[in-house]
C-alpha cells in the first residue's frame, strides 16, 4: 500500500513537473532591449508642421505565448524625464508641470489586458497611463518575427499610436500652438531571458 | 498660452466677489467687532477664490492630481477654515498659531505628495524630504509670525498690499520659467486680498461715524495676511519644485514683506502715514523688482531657441530678443487656428 501511494504521488509530481515544463517553453519572455528600439512622437506645431520627440529611457518586458496568444503580455515603463526634442529649451519647459509634470508624473506606462492575434501581429488592448490618467487603448503591434544572434533570441514590433492631449488631462490652455493630438511611435526590440 | 483678456476678467470678478460680499455683510450687520469682520473677510476671499478660478478655468481635478490642485483643494481652503476659527474671541491665541503650525508643517507634505521627491525611486533619501519639510515650514512659520507681529503692532493697509504684491510677482516668476498655470493662479488671490483689504480700509476711514463699526483705522484683519501668506507660500513651492524658479528666487519673493520691517525704525516710526506705506511698498518691491528683472532674462535666453533664430543665434539681437512678443504672435496664431476649425481637421488628417 506505501508503495502505491508513493508510486502515484512520484507521477503526479512528474506529471507536474512536465506540464509546466511545457508552459515555460510555450510562453518566452523578453526584455525590452534599449539599444535596437525607440520611442517616438509628433505633434502639429501652429498646425502647419511637425515637432518630432523621443523618450530615451524606456524600460519593458513582454510575454510572448504562441501557442495560446490570448497568454502573451505586454508592459511598457516610459520615463517622461527622458523627453528629447533635439533643444534643450524645449525639452525643459516639456517637463514642466504645463505639460509632462514630470516630478509629479515621471513615468508613462503601458500594461496589457488582453492580447489577440491578428495578421501580421497582434491586437493588444491594455490600460494606458500618461500625466496620471488611465484610459484603456488598443494598439496594432506588427512584427514578432524572431531571430537568434550570437546565442540571443530576439523578437520586434511596431506600432503607432494616436494619442489626444485633453483626455489625460493635459491643461487645455497650455495646449496653445501645439496641437492636442499626438502620434507616438514604438519600435522595439525584446531580448529573451 | 498667456490670455491677459482672461487674467483681467478673472481678477476683476475675484475683487468684485469679495469686495461686494463684505460690502453687502457690513450692510447688513452694521455692528462689527474685529472678529467678526475676520469672518466675514475670510468668507469674501473664499467666494472671490472660488469666482476667480471658475473664470480662469484652471481645469482642477478631484482627487488632487498635481501640487497645484493640492494647494487650491486642500491647502487655501484649511487656511480659510484656520483663519475663520482664529478669528473667534473664544479660541486663545496659542491655539490659533498651534494650528497655524501645523498647517505650516504639513503643508509641503501635502504639495509633494505622489510626487517623486516622496517616492520609494525618487531622488531624495528620507533625511532630505524631513530637511526640506522642516525648512520649508519654518521659513512660512518665520515669515508669517514676524507679519502678523508687525500687523498687530503698527498696521496699515500697506501690509496687506505688499503681500498681494508678493504674490503678483510670485505669479510672473514662476509664469516666467515656465509654469503658466501655476503663475496664473496667482490672479485671484491678489485680486480677493487687494479687494476685502481696500473695503476694509475705505469702511474704518469712511464710514465709522456712518454705520456702528468699531475699528481702527490701521485695521490689517489676521485672516489676509494668513491667506495671503500661504498662498504665496504654496505657488513659491511649487513653482521651486515641480517648476523652474531657483531657491534663491522663491526665497527672496517669500522674505521680501518682511522688508515691511524696516519702517519700524525710529527715524521712521512716527511719520505720517502715507509717508510709512510708500516707504514699505518701495522697500518690498526693490528686490521683487530685482527678481523680476532676473527671471525675464532668463526667459529671453531660454525662449530664443524656441523663437526659430536658429541662423542668428550669434547675433546679439537674438539673445535680446523680446520673448513677449513671440507669447502674442503664439495667441494670434493659436486663435486664427480656432476661428478656421476646417483647416485645423485638414491639418490633423494623419491621425485620422
Amino acid at each position: 500500500m506505501p508503495r502505491v501511494f508513493s508510486l502515484s504521488a512520484f507521477s503526479i509530481v512528474l506529471s507536474a513537473v512536465f506540464c509546466c515544463g511545457t508552459d515555460a517553453t510555450a510562453a518566452d519572455e523578453y526584455d525590452y532591449d534599449l539599444v535596437h528600439s525607440s520611442v517616438s512622437f509628433k505633434a502639429r506645431h501652429l498646425d502647419i508642421s511637425w515637432i518630432h520627440g523621443r523618450f530615451n529611457d524606456v524600460a519593458g518586458k513582454f510575454v510572448l505565448d504562441r501557442d495560446d496568444p490570448s497568454k502573451s503580455t505586454f508592459a511598457l515603463t516610459i520615463k517622461t524625464d527622458s523627453v528629447d526634442t533635439a533643444n534643450e529649451a524645449r525639452d525643459k519647459h516639456l517637463r514642466q508641470p504645463d505639460y509632462f509634470d514630470t516630478k509629479q508624473f515621471p513615468t508613462i506606462e503601458f500594461k496589457s489586458t488582453s492580447t489577440k492575434a491578428i495578421a501580421g501581429g497582434y491586437e493588444v488592448t491594455g490600460d494606458f497611463t500618461m500625466h496620471g490618467k488611465t484610459n484603456k487603448i488598443t494598439m496594432t503591434l506588427m512584427g514578432g518575427k524572431e531571430h537568434v544572434f550570437k546565442d540571443v533570441k530576439r523578437v520586434a514590433f511596431s506600432t503607432e499610436l494616436s494619442v489626444k492631449r485633453s483626455d489625460y488631462g493635459f491643461d487645455k490652455n497650455a495646449i496653445g500652438p501645439i496641437g492636442d493630438k499626438a502620434l507616438i511611435m514604438i519600435d522595439c526590440e525584446g531580448v529573451r531571458k | 498660452m498667456p490670455d491677459p483678456l482672461l487674467y483681467t476678467k478673472a481678477m476683476g470678478v475675484a475683487a468684485f466677489i469679495s469686495m461686494a460680499l463684505v460690502l453687502a455683510i457690513f450692510a447688513w450687520r452694521r455692528r462689527l467687532k474685529m472678529a467678526e469682520l475676520n469672518s466675514v473677510c475670510v468668507v469674501g476671499i473664499g467666494f472671490g477664490l472660488v469666482a476667480g478660478y471658475a473664470v480662469l478655468a484652471l481645469n482642477l481635478s478631484w482627487p488632487p492630481a498635481n501640487a497645484l490642485d493640492r494647494l487650491l483643494l486642500i491647502i487655501v481652503p484649511a487656511t480659510l477654515v484656520i483663519e475663520l476659527i482664529a478669528g473667534f474671541q473664544r479660541v486663545p491665541r496659542a491655539v490659533a498659531w498651534l494650528i497655524r503650525i501645523s498647517l505650516a508643517l504639513v503643508a509641503p507634505w501635502i504639495l509633494l505628495h505622489n510626487s517623486i521627491y516622496l517616492n520609494d525611486s525618487g531622488d531624495w533619501t528620507p533625511w532630505q524630504v524631513g530637511l526640506v519639510i522642516v525648512v520649508s515650514a519654518a521659513l512660512l512659520i518665520l515669515v508669517w509670525g514676524l507679519f502678523s507681529v508687525l500687523s498687530q503692532r503698527s498696521g496699515g493697509v500697506s501690509l496687506p498690499i505688499a503681500v498681494c504684491i508678493a504674490v503678483q510677482c510670485a505669479g510672473v516668476a514662476v509664469m516666467l520659467a515656465g509654469y503658466i498655470k501655476g503663475g496664473a493662479a496667482a490672479i485671484p488671490l491678489v485680486a480677493t486680498l487687494l479687494g476685502t483689504s481696500i473695503v476694509v480700509q475705505g469702511v474704518a476711514r469712511f464710514f465709522s461715524g456712518k454705520i456702528d463699526v468699531s475699528l481702527p483705522q490701521k485695521v490689517v484683519v489676521p485672516g489676509v495676511v494668513g491667506v495671503g501668506l500661504v498662498g504665496l507660500f504654496g505657488l513659491l513651492f511649487i513653482g521651486r519644485f515641480f517648476g523652474e524658479i531657483s531657491t534663491l528666487t522663491a526665497v527672496t519673493i517669500l522674505a521680501a514683506p518682511l522688508l515691511c520691517w524696516l519702517s519700524e525704525a525710529r527715524q521712521l516710526r512716527n511719520r505720517k502715514p502715507w509717508i510709512i506705506a510708500a516707504f514699505r511698498l518701495i522697500v518690498v518691491a526693490i528686490p521683487l523688482v530685482v527678481v523680476l528683472l532676473a527671471a525675464k532674462r532668463e526667459f529671453d535666453r531660454e525662449m530664443s531657441p524656441l523663437l526659430g533664430a536658429a541662423g542668428r543665434q550669434d547675433d546679439q539681437r537674438a539673445t535680446e530678443c523680446n520673448a513677449s512678443h513671440f507669447l502674442i504672435l503664439g495667441q494670434l496664431l493659436a486663435e486664427r487656428r480656432e476661428s478656421s476649425g476646417a483647416s485645423k481637421s485638414e491639418g490633423l488628417a494623419p491621425f485620422r
